[in-house]
C-alpha cells in the first residue's frame, strides 16, 4: 500500500507538471483528490488496516495529499500567470495613436497680454480704473492740455461723433476722470486699460482700434526718476530681467518732461536686427511727468503734488511677446491663430 | 524737415560722424528719423592708379590692369576690364571686392575668361554720377589715390532727416540746429551773415504800403523792395543745399526766399512789385466768395475765414500757405517786394486743412515762427540777392508790429527742478545749461531763485519752471536720471468687482471650448440688415460718426452679434468649420439721436459656435453641434456664476430660428438668450452649416450672482431611485412633466433626471417616448420601498392625468 501510495504520488506529480491549462490542472486535481480517487478510496479503507499500520499508513497518504496539493498550487499560480501573458498579449494596441482629448478654449492673445500687464501692476498696488470708449473732447484732449486747434492733435486723429463727444483716441482720459473722483490731492496710483479707436488705415502696423494702457501716479514728491524705475520694473517682468531701457525726450502736451520709452530689442537683444531696424531699440511707450496745468484742470494742486503718467499699446507688446509681425491678426479673429494661445 | 550736413557745416564745426551727431540730436529732443547718405553705394569705391596694364591673352579687347589702390591694398590689385579708354598711369574709380553699386551691380571675385578679376574699373554710370557713358570715368591726375570716390566726386553729403515734435517750431531751421549742436557738442557756432548793404537811394516806404487788418490773424508783417532784379539761375551752392532741403530750384529770387526759410525758420513771400495793384499790401480776412488764384493756377472761393495777403484790388495770396498766381515772379519782373511776416498758426492750422494745403512755410507758421525773424530774415534775403549781382536794395524795411510781443520770464530755483527730476545736478551746471540755450538768468536773492528769461524762439514751448526742467534732463541726457521708486504709502492693487466679473466669464467660457475674439466697435447698416434687425429695433438707432474712415464702418455698433456673425462668416469662407467664439465688449446705446451727451456703454456677452462637437479625431464623433451644446454652455456658465431658479422659454428674436429659440428668464427679466441662428441670417453671411448663438448682458446677470455660497451636506443614508418612462404628444415640453413628477412626488422626492427621448421607429407619429430617473432620499433615515411607493404612484397618476401619458414598462 505505502508502494501503491508513492505511485499514486508520483503519477500525480507528474501529470501536474504536464499539465498546459487550467482545465487539465482542475481534472488533475478531480482525478488525484476527488472523491472517487484512488487517495480517497485509500483512507476510506484505512478503516480496515491493523492498529500499528494505520497511523503510519495514515501519515503517509496525508503527507501524499499535502505534496499533491501544494504541486497542484504552485501550478495553478504558474499556469493563472501565464494565462494573464496570453490574454495581455492579445489586447495590445497601437499606443502611438492620438489620445482623447476634450475642446479646450482659449483667450485672445490681447487679453493673456493684458492681464499681464495688469498682474504686474496690481501687485505694485495699482488700481485698474475704467471710463467710457466713447467720450467728451474736454476729457479726451482740452483737460489733457491739449486745446482745440493745438498742433498735437494732428497726431491722433480722431473719430468724432459731434463737435463735442468722440471715439476717446487714448486712454488718458481716465487720468483726468479719475482725478476728478478725487480730492485733497489724494494719491492716486492707477492704470486704466481699454480700447482707444484712431482714424488710422488698417494695414499690417495699424488699426482703427487698438488697446491701450494708461498709468497714472499722483503723490507729493514724485519724481521723474521715479518713473524711470517704474517703467524699468514693469519692463524687466515683461521682457525678462535683461530687458533694458532707454528714455528719450519727447513732446506731450499733457507731460513735462516727456519721453519716449524704448527697450533693447527682444528679438537681438540690442544687436540690432530686421525688428528694430538694425538700432538695437524697440519705441515701447511714451511718458512723462504729468504737466501742472493738467493737475490745476483737475482740481490738483502742483504746488503740493507731482506725478507721472505713461501709456502704452498692448498690441505692440503682444506682437513683440508672441513674434507676430502683422497686427491684423488679432481682430481678424481666424480660429487657427487664436487656437494657438 | 530735412536739411544737409554740409549746410549745417557752413555754420559750426562737427568733428564726429553723421551718425554720432544724430545721436545726439535724438538723445536731445531733436528727433532724426533718417540718415540719406549721398555716398550710398560708393563706401567701397577707391581712387586707383592703373600701373601695369596687358592684354588678356585669350581676348582681343580685355584688358588685365594691376591697380594701385594705396592704403586698400599692401599689393596691386589684378582686375580685367573691357573699356579701351584706360592707358597705364590714369587715375580712376576702382570698385573693390563687396561693392553694392548705385547702378544695382553688386563685386565679387571672379574670372574672366581664365583671369582672375578682383573687382571692376567704374564709369559715370555706374557711379550714378554726371559723365557720359563712354567708358571708365578717367579722374584729373593729381586725384589722391585710395580714397573714397564719393569724397571727390562731390558726394560726400548726408542728409538729415527730422521727425520734430510739435513744440520745436524753432528747430525748423538751420539757425535752430545749430544751437542745438552747438550746446551739445560745446562747439560755437557762427550764424548767417545779415550785413545787406542799402544800395539804391530809393525809400522802402515810399514804393509801398504794409497794412494789417485782424493784428489777431498776422502779429507782424515786414518787407523790402528790391530794384534792378535781374532774374536767372541760382548758384550751384544754393541748389545742392535746397536739394538736400527737398526744395526743387526755381530762380534765384525764389530760390533765396526758400534759402532763408530753411537758414532762419521764417517763411517768405516774393511779389512782382510791378502787378501789385495800389501798391499796398494788407493782411485781411478773404471776403466770403471772393476768387483765390494760387500759384498752383486754382481758383478758390474763399470761404471768408482765411487770412488773405490783398493789393488794392484782388487777393494776392493765401497768406503763409500759397502765393498768388498775378503777382508771381516772373521773366519780366524787375522789382520785387519781400514779404516776412508773422501769421496766426491756429488760422494757419485751419485753412491749410481746410483748403487742403500743405506746405514747408504753413508746417512752419502751424509751429510757430519767432516773430523777431521777420527782419532778420529780410536782411539776408536781400544780402544773398545782393551778393549775387541780382539786385540793388532800397533803404529800409517797412515794418508793420501792432502789439510788440512781450519775453517771458520764469522764476525757479534749482532745487525744484533736480526734485522734480530725482537728480541732483550742481546749480552752475543748470544756469550754464539754461544759458547755453540762449536764456537769460537772473540771481533774485541769496536763497537761489533765480528769473530765467525765456529766448524769444522759445516762448511757444517754455512757459513755467517745469518746461525749464525738461531742458536741464533732455541736456544733461535722459540717460543721466536715476531709477527710483515712488516711495509713498503702500496701497493695494485692486480692480472693480464688474472687471472681476467679466474676468470670471471668460475663464469659464474658455472652460467650455469657446474661443475668445475681438472686434472693432463699429457696425455698418448692411450688417444689421444681414441680421434682419426690424425698423424700427432700438438696435437700429446706432450712433453715427462724422468722419468715417470707409463705408465698411460708419457707425457704432448697437449689438455684438454682427460682429460675432461677420467673424463666424471669415473664418467659414476660409474653411475653418468647427468654429466657437465669444466675446464680451460694450456695445451703444444714444438716449437721443443725434446725441447730445455720451450714450449708455452697456456690457455684453455674446458667443457662435458650429461645426463638430467633438475633435476631429480617429475614434471621435462625428456629430454636429446642436441648439442643446449652446444652451449647456449657457446653463454651465448660469451654474458657474451661482446663478440659479430661472426659468427657461420659448423666445422670439429676429436672428434667430423661431423654434429654436429660448430665453433664460429671471421674472420678466430676459438673463440670456440661445437659439438657432435663422437660415436666412446664415444665407446673408454665407454660413451653410447650422450655427448657435447666445446672448447676455452682464449687468443684468451680475444683478442675479449667487452670494454667500454655502455646501450641502451629503446624505448620511442611501435613497432609492425609481424609473419612469412614457408616450406623450410630442408638443409636451418635457420641463413642463418634470414640474409635475417634482410637484407630486412627496416629502422624500429629491430629483428628477430627463435621461431618454426618443422619437421615430416604432412610437406611433407625433408622439415621443420619454424616460425620467426620480430619486426619493431621507435625511434621517434609510427608505423602505413601502415609503416611496405611494409617491410613485402619484407621480404615474398624475402624469397620466395631466399628459395623458401612456406608461410604458
Amino acid at each position: 500500500m505505502e508502494k501503491q501510495i508513492e505511485q499514486i504520488k508520483e503519477s500525480a506529480l507528474a501529470a501536474i507538471h504536464e499539465s498546459k491549462n487550467l482545465v487539465e490542472l482542475d481534472s488533475i486535481r478531480v482525478k488525484f483528490l476527488g472523491k472517487k480517487s484512488e487517495l480517497a478510496s485509500i483512507s476510506k479503507n484505512m478503516g480496515k488496516l491493523s492498529a500499528e499500520d494505520r497511523p503510519r499508513l495514515g501519515k503517509i497518504n496525508h503527507d501524499a495529499r499535502v505534496e499533491i496539493e501544494s504541486a497542484l498550487d504552485k501550478k495553478k499560480i504558474e499556469l493563472q500567470s501565464l494565462e494573464l501573458d496570453q490574454k495581455l498579449k492579445t489586447e495590445s494596441i497601437d499606443v502611438t495613436l492620438p489620445g482623447r482629448r476634450n475642446i479646450r478654449g482659449h483667450l485672445h492673445p490681447i487679453t493673456l497680454t493684458l492681464d499681464r500687464i495688469k498682474k504686474i501692476f496690481l501687485n505694485m498696488g495699482y488700481s485698474i480704473e475704467e471710463g467710457p470708449e466713447i467720450e467728451t473732447d474736454y476729457f479726451n484732449f482740452e483737460a489733457l492740455n491739449l486745446p482745440k486747434d493745438h498742433p498735437a492733435r494732428d497726431m491722433q486723429d480722431s473719430f468724432y461723433i459731434t463737435e463735442e463727444i468722440l471715439m476717446r483716441t487714448q486712454t488718458s482720459p481716465v487720468q483726468a476722470r479719475t482725478m476728478q473722483a478725487h480730492s485733497n490731492n489724494e494719491p492716486i496710483k492707477m492704470i486704466a486699460p481699454g480700447r482707444v479707436y484712431r482714424r488710422d488705415d488698417y494695414d499690417a502696423s495699424h488699426s482703427p482700434m487698438f488697446t491701450q494702457v494708461e498709468g497714472l501716479v499722483i503723490d507729493r514728491g514724485i519724481r521723474f526718476s521715479d518713473l524711470k524705475g517704474t517703467l524699468e520694473t514693469f519692463l524687466k517682468q515683461t521682457f525678462g530681467s535683461k530687458a533694458k531701457i532707454r528714455l528719450r525726450p519727447s513732446f506731450f502736451p499733457f507731460t513735462e518732461p516727456s519721453t519716449e520709452v524704448d527697450v533693447s530689442c527682444v528679438m537681438c537683444h540690442g544687436n540690432g536686427c530686421s525688428v528694430c531696424k538694425g538700432s538695437g531699440w524697440l519705441e515701447i511707450l511714451g511718458a512723462g511727468m504729468v504737466h501742472p496745468h493738467v493737475l490745476e484742470m483737475s482740481g490738483y494742486d502742483p504746488k503740493i503734488v507731482s506725478g507721472f503718467a505713461f501709456g502704452l499699446g498692448v498690441e505692440r507688446i503682444a506682437m513683440l511677446t508672441y513674434g507676430i509681425d502683422d497686427l491684423r491678426l488679432f481682430y481678424d479673429n481666424d480660429v487657427r491663430f487664436l487656437k494657438q494661445f | 524737415m530735412q536739411v544737409s550736413l554740409n549746410w549745417l557745416r557752413d555754420y559750426i564745426d562737427i568733428d564726429c560722424s553723421a551718425e554720432e551727431l544724430a545721436e545726439k540730436l535724438t538723445m536731445a529732443g531733436i528727433p532724426v528719423e533718417n540718415l540719406i547718405r549721398e555716398d550710398a553705394g560708393l563706401e567701397k569705391v577707391i581712387t586707383g592708379r592703373v600701373e601695369k596694364m596687358e592684354k588678356h591673352p585669350d581676348s582681343d579687347h580685355m584688358w588685365i590692369c594691376q591697380m594701385n589702390v594705396g592704403k586698400f591694398s599692401e599689393n596691386l590689385v589684378q582686375i580685367v576690364t573691357g573699356a579701351q579708354n584706360v592707358h597705364e598711369g590714369d587715375i580712376v574709380p576702382v570698385a573693390m571686392v563687396g561693392a553694392d553699386l548705385p547702378c544695382g551691380k553688386k563685386i565679387s571675385k571672379g574670372k574672366l575668361r581664365g583671369v582672375a578679376s578682383n573687382g571692376m574699373l567704374c564709369s559715370p554710370d555706374e557711379l550714378n554720377v554726371e559723365g557720359g557713358h563712354d567708358g571708365i570715368l578717367i579722374l584729373p591726375r593729381d586725384t589722391e589715390i585710395g580714397i573714397q570716390a564719393g569724397k571727390i566726386l562731390g558726394k560726400d553729403d548726408v542728409i538729415f532727416e527730422f521727425e520734430l515734435t510739435a513744440n520745436r517750431g524753432d528747430c525748423f531751421s538751420v539757425e535752430g540746429l545749430i544751437r542745438e549742436i552747438g550746446v551739445l557738442t560745446g562747439k560755437n557756432p557762427k550764424y548767417p551773415d545779415l550785413n545787406v548793404v542799402e544800395d539804391d537811394s530809393d525809400s522802402t516806404q515810399d514804393l509801398i504800403k504794409i497794412e494789417i487788418a485782424d493784428p489777431d490773424l498776422c502779429s507782424r508783417f515786414s518787407a523790402r523792395v528790391l530794384k534792378n532784379v535781374k532774374l536767372g539761375e541760382s548758384p550751384e551752392w544754393m541748389k545742392r543745399r535746397l536739394e538736400g532741403a527737398g526744395i526743387r530750384s526755381i530762380n534765384n529770387v525764389v530760390d533765396v526766399t526758400n534759402f532763408v526759410m530753411v537758414e532762419l525758420g521764417q517763411p517768405m513771400h516774393a511779389y512782382d512789385y510791378d502787378q501789385i495793384a495800389g501798391k499796398i499790401l494788407t493782411a485781411r480776412k478773404s471776403v466770403k466768395g471772393e476768387q483765390l488764384h494760387t500759384l498752383d493756377d486754382s481758383n478758390r472761393l474763399a470761404k471768408g475765414d482765411e487770412l488773405v495777403i490783398a493789393d488794392s484790388e484782388k487777393a494776392a495770396g493765401l497768406a503763409g500757405i500759397m502765393g498768388g498766381l498775378e503777382t508771381e515772379i516772373t521773366e519780366s519782373t524787375t522789382t520785387v517786394v519781400l514779404e516776412a511776416a508773422n501769421f496766426n498758426s491756429t488760422s494757419i492750422r485751419r485753412t491749410s486743412r481746410s483748403v487742403g494745403l500743405h506746405s514747408e512755410a504753413s508746417g512752419r507758421f502751424e509751429r510757430g515762427v519767432d516773430i523777431s525773424k521777420t527782419i532778420k530774415s529780410l536782411d539776408r534775403a536781400a544780402k544773398l540777392l545782393q551778393d549775387m549781382n541780382a539786385c540793388t536794395v532800397t533803404r529800409g524795411i517797412v515794418d508793420c508790429y501792432p502789439v510788440k510781443k512781450s519775453e517771458t520770464s520764469i522764476d525757479f530755483t534749482c532745487d525744484k527742478i533736480n526734485s522734480r527730476l530725482g537728480t541732483q545736478i550742481d546749480e552752475s551746471k543748470i544756469i550754464e545749461i539754461l544759458k547755453s540755450l540762449d536764456f537769460v538768468v537772473e540771481n533774485l536773492d541769496e536763497d537761489g531763485s533765480y528769473r530765467a528769461i525765456v529766448p524769444m524762439h522759445r516762448i511757444n514751448d517754455v512757459k513755467v519752471w517745469e518746461d525749464l526742467s525738461e531742458e536741464i534732463a533732455r541736456i544733461v541726457g535722459y540717460d543721466q536720471i536715476p531709477s527710483t521708486l515712488p516711495f509713498g504709502d503702500s496701497t493695494q492693487g485692486h480692480q472693480s468687482e464688474q472687471q472681476d466679473f467679466i474676468d470670471k466669464i471668460r475663464s469659464i467660457l474658455t472652460s467650455l471650448g469657446m474661443c475668445e475674439e475681438l472686434s472693432f466697435g463699429f457696425t455698418n447698416p448692411e450688417t444689421l440688415d444681414k441680421l434682419q434687425v426690424p425698423g424700427d429695433s432700438y438696435l437700429r438707432n446706432a450712433i453715427p460718426i462724422m468722419n468715417p474712415l470707409t463705408d465698411e464702418f460708419p457707425l457704432v455698433r448697437t449689438t455684438l452679434l454682427g460682429g460675432i456673425l461677420e467673424n463666424a462668416s471669415r473664418n467659414f469662407s476660409r474653411k475653418n468649420e468647427d468654429v466657437r467664439l465669444f466675446e464680451v465688449a460694450p456695445v451703444f446705446h444714444p438716449k437721443s439721436l443725434p446725441i447730445t451727451e455720451l450714450p449708455r456703454e452697456i456690457w455684453k456677452l455674446a458667443g457662435i459656435l458650429f461645426g463638430r462637437r467633438d475633435r476631429v479625431a480617429w475614434n471621435s464623433s462625428k456629430d454636429e453641434l446642436d441648439f442643446f451644446d449652446a444652451k449647456g454652455i449657457v446653463e454651465e456658465l448660469l451654474s458657474q456664476l451661482s446663478i440659479s431658479n430661472y426659468q427657461v422659454e420659448r423666445g422670439d428674436h429676429f436672428a434667430l430660428h423661431p423654434g429654436r429659440t429660448a430665453f433664460f428668464k429671471k421674472g420678466r427679466e430676459i438673463i440670456a438668450t440661445v437659439g438657432e441662428v435663422h437660415p436666412n441670417v446664415l444665407k446673408s453671411f454665407g454660413i451653410s452649416k447650422r450655427a448657435f448663438i447666445f446672448e447676455m448682458d452682464i449687468e443684468i446677470l451680475r444683478k442675479y450672482i449667487g452670494k454667500n455660497f454655502k455646501y450641502e451636506s451629503l446624505p448620511k443614508f442611501p435613497g432609492i431611485v425609481r424609473d419612469i418612462a412614457m408616450l406623450v404628444d410630442e408638443n409636451i415640453p418635457a420641463l413642463e412633466i418634470e414640474q409635475i413628477i417634482s410637484k407630486n412626488g412627496g416629502k422624500f422626492f429629491q430629483e428628477v433626471t430627463l435621461f431618454d427621448l426618443y422619437q421615430g421607429k416604432q412610437i406611433s407619429e407625433g408622439k415621443k417616448s420619454l424616460a425620467f430617473t426620480i430619486k426619493f432620499q431621507s435625511p434621517e433615515k434609510t427608505l423602505t420601498d413601502e415609503e416611496v411607493d405611494e409617491s410613485f404612484r402619484n407621480i404615474l397618476a398624475a402624469v397620466e392625468k395631466k399628459f395623458n401619458a401612456e406608461l410604458r414598462g
